[in-house]
């Protein structure tokens, strides 16, 4: 009984660690490989 | 221009100044329930009338009133149109924004409007993503992102964001999903640069998705970092700070020009609170000199058809409006 528990706690552990890894590692995409940010002068806005 | 301002924190402020420097106003009554608020009001010139009170009652012949506290928002504003005052709402919370737009039958009534959500996303984002459907035949896609916070109620109100169940405009229907997911990189115009950001709890798509008939997909993602997605269920670790530091906004709009299928991407830059004061401000006293679009409750998506001046007097005040040029086809921008 101590042994099933043991091993579903561990288990758990594991899951939530490797959740943990996968939600907070890496990055959403790559920076634009083209172009880039112009300011709008006020004449462009008409 | 007879105003009135319920509300002093960070966006009030701003909002107050903006308008104290327009030479058409005669009064602005500051209506703000923190004693430290009256405080900070003290250097304001003689138009300016304070009243200390939990709960303001808008005298007769207010032209508009701007509403830049967190609670209520929807009951000041019934309010002050039955004073038959015009409102600008710089408020972002959806129960909120939800309540002011049920306000549409009253306010259409009464010929006045309640412009809603006059922030900086929504807000600046909605005036941006209307001044890029001008560039376009057919808008069929509206992304937002946002980046930073105003004051700290801004702050708590983004932190809670993410953890809760997110409304996005998919494919012709609403769509809800998890806070936190739908990691993106986005790239904001600089000094911010690139930030990870993510589905949260935003009001953007249901004050865009209105004002473009037939647009498919309308969706806003918030920049957080690996902390702040650990940390969304649980309350704050730490206050907020007074005031943020830098923000910015992107709008990326899809759609077709000439047959083609065009992508537009516009951005703006400053400090939030800057940012939703002056967009209030500006709002306002549109508002006041009607020019904006009709009467009833909505987001400035649909109340500004002009928004090109709009974003002049918005830049004229030290926000950086910028566009993205030389995307190439295909490539993937930002949010999708």
């Amino acid at each position: 009984m101590v042994q099933t528990l043991r091993r579903v706690l561990v288990a758990l552990g594991a899951a939530g660690g490797v959740a943990l890894v996968v939600r907070l590692r890496g990055t959403g995409g790559t920076p634009p490989r083209h172009g880039g940010w112009r300011e709008l002068p006020a004449s462009e806005l008409e | 221009m007879r105003a009135a301002l319920v509300g002093l924190g960070a966006v009030g402020m701003r909002a107050a100044r903006h308008l104290l420097a327009d030479p058409e106003l005669e009064s602005l009554l500051i209506v703000a329930r923190d004693p430290r608020a009256v405080q900070r009001a003290e250097g304001f010139d003689d138009r300016v009338v304070l009243r200390p009170a939990r709960h303001p009652r808008i005298p007769e012949g207010t032209d508009v009133v701007v509403v830049a506290r967190p609670d209520d928002a929807a009951g000041v504003a019934a309010g002050a149109v039955r004073a038959g005052a015009h409102v600008v709402a710089a408020v972002d919370d959806p129960h909120q924004v939800r309540s002011l737009l049920e306000l549409e039958a009253t306010a259409r009534a009464a010929g006045r409007t309640v412009a809603v959500g006059a922030t900086m996303a929504p807000g600046l984002s909605c005036v941006l993503a209307r001044f890029g459907a001008a560039r376009l035949d057919t808008v069929q896609e509206v992304h937002v992102a946002s980046f930073g916070t105003g004051g700290p109620t801004c702050a708590r109100r983004h932190h809670a964001a993410l953890s809760a169940v997110v409304t996005e405009w998919y494919d012709g229907a609403w769509r809800r999903r998890p806070g936190g997911s739908g990691r993106e990189l986005v790239w904001f115009p600089e000094p911010v640069g690139g930030a990870d950001c993510y589905r949260a709890r935003l009001v953007d798509p249901l004050l865009v998705a209105p004002a473009f008939p037939g647009v498919r997909r309308v969706s806003a993602r918030l920049a957080a970092t690996r902390r702040d997605r650990l940390t969304a269920t649980l309350p704050m670790l730490r206050p907020p700070h007074p005031e943020g530091t830098v923000g910015a906004t992107r709008v990326e709009l899809r759609g077709f020009k000439d047959g083609a299928a065009e992508a537009i991407v516009l951005g703006s830059v400053g400090r939030p609170a800057l940012v939703a004061g002056t967009v209030a401000g500006v709002a306002a006293t549109w508002a006041a000199s009607g020019r904006l679009a009709r009467a009833g409750a909505a987001g400035l998506a649909q109340l500004v058809e002009d928004p090109g001046p709009f974003l002049r007097e918005v830049g004229a005040r030290g926000i950086h409006l910028a566009v993205f040029e030389g995307l190439s086809p295909g490539e993937a921008a930002g949010v999708a």
